[in-house]
């Protein structure tokens, strides 16, 4: 989605596109709230205001705004919003945002197994990569000693519990 | 209650090795980090929180309000050398340092900031110790009713005053309403918009918002955004200084920044921004020096920083007095308080009256030791300005995930977390501002308990919130800040004049 080759419209049309998108994204957000209240169980006793009250008003609201920003997509054009949004996404490399995104999910789920000083070693210069850093030697050093030294310093001085995994006799 | 007695207790107290130690930890922290580009004091605050988990209170806050203030300091040094302002209040300093900065006048630019910074904190300081006192005296007075309309006015002033758009900024307040309700409800026992999901039943944890909206959600927006960002850092060549005839031109800008500064972070009116754009525009109204401004005037770096720097002894002022956070970085340091079981409130003084002095006295040593910092050893802080930014992020990804799992090692609020990054991420592209959400999660449980404790006083007669004058007036407070902005347009309407813009902005509402 970065080729920049796009002529000027169609990305605006683009802009407009997601941020209705978005407005739809916000009133369905209302919608849902609204459909969880019911499920709130209202408790045995009487209380002046229950447990209901405010999911409801914080439901309706959302649903509320949720329209009127869909008015500013449509209807009421707000023009300098959809002209932000267009250098946005012409701007946008969406594969670097994805792909932090999945390492670090790949991180937080090798926390447990592999133990912090592992996985933190292998994540930054994954991600260091991701994010652009051509020199892979030095990130694996500073990846490693991240790891060593906040596992070390959480888990002798500061009292914080974290995984010490495949590590677990040595450290 | 005699205040000098007690903060000379609250002297003896922080100026012992053990206090002193973590001020001076708190506040080199707090620069380090806060002088990392596109990190402000909110986001430096969040990520270092779960370093203090086993600390004592006392010493914990002291080092966090040394973290506050160095990040505040450290982000002034990036707004000059980088035009890069970590936070919306920095945003002001960046016109004239930077353009300081481009006509080798860097090293004057970074001075004045630093000592401005030091005066203003110092002033501000002494206005917190003599003011709060008396503020929370006078808070003793409210009652549910007025704790409601107070969270109301927070709300209202906070998206309405900051940010470019007042829908769009209702809109963040409401989905932070919506976090703040996951969970079990306290008065009932009713599990409330859990999905069925057992591990939202304790709520969705504030670090978790804070870390997932600010660190991870900038971190993947400045990925999206990088191949398309250079940036360059100006060389300090010149001496870290300034002449006579810069300082007899700082000190009164200095002085008029702090006056501003402090009564509007005292408001609930969201924190810095509003007075550092305030200043800026003040001092370039009074200025002899007109065609100076934009390539350079020193004043529209001195005004800006001492009145950021004053903001935050203002907004101390509400925060300890009536549990109020002003702005999303006060909302941080409200979860700090909590962490500790502490509910900050008029009776935080009476109750932990060490603890609150011990604090203030420490900004004064933390002041002290920031102009230290930023004065002499300023170039070590540049280099940190060099660090590359692929290095940098991945280091957030690394802290704001530590900082998350070490609070109960749960991979399920590591997940949330992300998830709420990803929120943060569509947010920033699209133009909402984060503030209002992390606000709306921190004072939902405060607006609703206080909203069912007056209801119940009043037996269900809602008329409780317009009949008694403190309520009635601060929700009429909050009706003015909605509508504060549109009356210069509505003035010059009715003057027959040509509308420029229909909306008066106070800064741009990425408080991070």
């Amino acid at each position: 989605m970065t080729s920049g080759d796009d002529s000027k419209p169609a990305t605006s049309a683009r802009a407009l596109f997601s941020l209705r998108a978005v407005a739809l994204t916000v009133i369905s957000l209302g919608g849902i709230i609204l459909t969880q209240v019911s499920r709130i169980g209202t408790g045995a006793g009487f209380i002046v205001v229950g447990p209901r009250i405010f999911p409801t008003v914080v439901g309706v609201g959302i649903l509320i705004l949720g329209f009127l920003f869909l008015l500013r997509t449509t209807a009421l054009l707000d023009n300098a919003l959809v002209e932000e949004v267009t250098a946005e996404e012409a701007a946008t490399d969406w594969r670097t945002a994805i792909l932090s995104l999945l390492s670090l999910v790949a991180y937080a789920s090798l926390l447990h197994p592999l133990g912090y000083t592992i996985s933190t070693a292998l994540f930054f210069p994954v991600a260091g990569r991701i994010l652009g850093s051509t020199r892979l030697k030095r990130d694996i050093v500073i990846g490693l000693a991240l790891g060593l030294v906040i596992y070390l310093t959480f888990t002798r001085v500061l009292g914080v519990r974290l995984p010490a995994g495949l590590l677990a006799g040595i450290l | 209650m005699d205040v000098l007695t007690n903060l000379l207790n609250g002297f003896a107290s922080a100026l012992t090795p053990q206090y002193l130690l973590l001020a001076a930890l708190g506040v080199t922290l707090g620069t380090a980090i806060g002088v990392l580009p596109g990190i402000g004091p909110a986001l430096t605050v969040a990520l270092l929180l779960p370093l203090t988990y086993n600390f004592d209170p006392t010493g914990a806050l002291i080092m966090f309000a040394g973290i506050y203030y160095g990040g505040m300091y450290g982000g002034s040094t990036t707004s000059i050398l980088l035009n890069t302002p970590g936070e919306s209040a920095s945003v002001a300093t960046t016109f004239e340092g930077f353009a300081m900065a481009k006509s080798g006048r860097g090293g004057a630019a970074l001075a004045t900031a630093a000592i401005g910074s030091f005066v203003a904190g110092t002033i501000s300081t002494l206005l917190l110790t003599f003011v709060a006192p008396v503020v929370a005296r006078l808070a003793l007075l409210f009652q549910p009713a007025d704790y409601f309309s107070l969270t109301v006015l927070a709300f209202m002033s906070v998206t309405a005053l900051v940010g470019k758009s007042f829908l769009r900024g209702m809109i963040s307040l409401f989905i932070g309403l919506f976090i703040g309700l996951i969970g079990i409800d306290v008065l009932t026992g009713q599990p409330r918009l859990t999905f069925g999901m057992a591990e939202l039943l304790d709520g969705i944890d504030v670090v978790v918002v804070a870390v997932g909206l600010f660190a991870v959600g900038e971190a993947l927006y400045v990925a999206s955004q990088m191949r398309h960002t250079k940036e360059e850092i100006l060389p300090v060549k010149s001496r870290v200084g300034m002449t006579r005839d810069e300082w007899r031109r700082s000190w009164p800008a200095w002085l008029r920044g702090t006056l501003l500064g402090f009564p509007f972070g005292a408001l609930p009116a969201g924190g810095a921004e509003i007075p550092t754009f305030l200043s800026y525009t003040t001092e370039k109204r009074l200025s002899k020096n007109k065609e100076e401004w934009g390539h350079g005037a020193i004043e529209g770096v001195a005004g800006p920083e001492a009145a950021n720097n004053a903001a935050f002894s203002g907004v101390l002022v509400p925060l300890l007095t009536l549990g109020l956070p002003t702005s999303a970085t006060a909302a941080i340091l409200l979860v700090a308080f909590q962490i500790y079981n502490l509910q900050p409130g008029p009776l935080l003084f009476q109750k932990s009256p060490d603890l609150v002095w011990a604090l203030i006295a420490s900004l004064y040593i933390g002041n002290v030791m920031l102009l230290i910092l930023n004065l002499p050893l300023i170039r070590i802080w540049i280099r940190i300005l060099a660090i590359p930014r692929a290095v940098l992020y991945a280091g957030i990804l690394v802290f704001g995930t530590l900082g998350v799992y070490s609070i109960s090692n749960s991979f399920v609020d590591v997940m949330i977390m992300y998830a709420i990054g990803v929120l943060g991420f569509f947010m920033r592209r699209y133009g909402f501002p984060v503030g209002p959400t992390i606000l709306g999660v921190i004072l939902l449980p405060m607006a609703e308990a206080q909203f069912r404790r007056a209801l119940s006083i009043s037996q269900g007669d809602p008329s409780v919130f317009f009949t008694r004058p403190l309520s009635l007036g601060l929700l009429l407070a909050a009706a003015t800040a909605v509508l504060l902005p549109y009356i210069p347009a509505l003035m010059a309407r009715l003057r027959r004049k040509p509308v420029e813009s229909g909306r008066v902005i106070f800064g741009d509402g990425q408080d991070d």
